[in-house]
């Protein structure tokens, strides 16, 4: 962290800063086009991971944190808990079953026109079936 | 961070500039630290929005169609757009950090104007992005009123669309205040190879707020 001797910031170089930019667009590019085609349950993934690789880029190369171990610690700790929160927060989604209260004998509808505590077909807006 | 010019320390063999605060020893030490204090306040950011993905990702999950309908309302040409519109001016930022680290005040100038004129199109394009969804009533919560709907609950795409794009907004214009506040120190002659403290951190807010952008866009406009 501390760096005793001065000027011990290395100077990157335009070209380097262009090639960056360039690599951004591209990736931009892909993630736009990727998004016609059809992964399945991967598209949200897919998505994730070049805008993932895109953030890495701009973190690495624009914010300095290749020549910055210190503060990419900082960083990359904040990312660890955001991590933490997102994924615990997906499974109790993903293995959600409908709960209802005891005295309640008819699902809840959580807003008019919603389903009962299941997906929508989208054509009709009537439930498709029982809940996941 | 602040412009005091402090009198005439007793450490006259490094009192270069006129801006190395007395409480800190040499330049690279005042700017380490600030560095510090600012990738600690990015962490802050990080789990603000943070929070709001997270209930985008909860929402998201439990009204796949909803949100996959409402996202038809929002034009990808524009998202796009203004994804590059941001890029680019990440690159301006970084650009006249690399200008300030090299002594060039005219190019300095150059990159913190240009990179300016990048956030005031990006919220130009925002602006009728958002003008656009009022028009059709397409609002948060309990405000929306489109009609000819197939399918339910789609406020609730607006409600995160609007909080999020919103704050990142407000990110946004505060992070042009900043950039106003470089310029102005930049004509006055304020930073060269030996101070560019404000720059850089001023630069790594921002690319902070093109990478919550990147994020953003796969998110709101191509959900697939």
């Amino acid at each position: 962290m501390a760096h005793l001797n001065e000027h011990t910031h290395p100077v990157t170089p335009p070209k380097t800063y262009a090639l960056v930019l360039l690599a951004l667009l591209v990736l931009t590019f892909i993630t736009v086009q990727a998004s016609y085609i059809d992964f399945g349950p991967w598209n949200t993934v897919v998505a994730l991971v070049i805008a993932s690789a895109k953030g890495s880029l701009v973190a690495l190369f624009f914010m300095h944190l290749r020549h910055d171990r210190f503060n990419a610690v900082i960083f990359v700790g904040g990312l660890l808990f955001l991590a933490i929160f997102l994924i615990w927060t997906l499974f109790d989604i993903a293995n959600r079953q409908p709960v209802l209260p005891s005295n309640l004998k008819t699902p809840i509808q959580e807003f008019p026109g919603a389903p009962l505590n299941g997906p929508v077909r989208p054509s009709t807006g009537q439930p498709r079936g029982t809940a996941q | 961070m602040s412009t005091l010019t402090s009198s005439a320390h007793p450490h006259a063999d490094h009192g270069h500039t006129p801006f190395l605060q007395h409480h800190f020893r040499e330049m690279s030490q005042q700017f380490d630290a600030a560095k510090i204090g600012m990738w600690l306040f990015l962490v802050t950011e990080v789990l603000l929005f943070g929070g709001l993905f997270v209930g985008y990702g909860i929402m998201h999950a439990r009204h796949p169609e909803a949100f996959m309908a409402a996202h038809h309302h929002l034009d990808r040409t524009l998202g796009a757009l203004n994804t590059v519109v941001l890029l680019i001016s990440s690159f301006t930022m970084v650009m006249s950090v690399w200008a300030a680290q090299t002594d060039r005040k005219k190019l300095l100038i150059l990159f913190l104007l240009l990179t300016l004129m990048c956030a005031g199109v990006f919220m130009v394009v925002k602006y009728f992005e958002y003008s656009h969804k009022f028009h059709e009533g397409l609002l948060p919560g309990k405000y929306y009123s489109h009609k000819g709907d197939t399918v339910p609950g789609q406020f609730m795409f607006f409600s995160f669309y609007f909080m999020m794009t919103g704050l990142h907004g407000i990110h946004v214009l505060a992070g042009m205040v900043a950039i106003t506040w470089l310029l102005v120190r930049a004509i006055k002659g304020h930073f060269s190879s030996e101070y560019y403290s404000p720059v850089e951190i001023t630069g790594l807010y921002w690319h902070l707020v093109d990478l919550i952008w990147i994020y953003l866009f796969p998110l709101m406009y191509l959900i697939s």
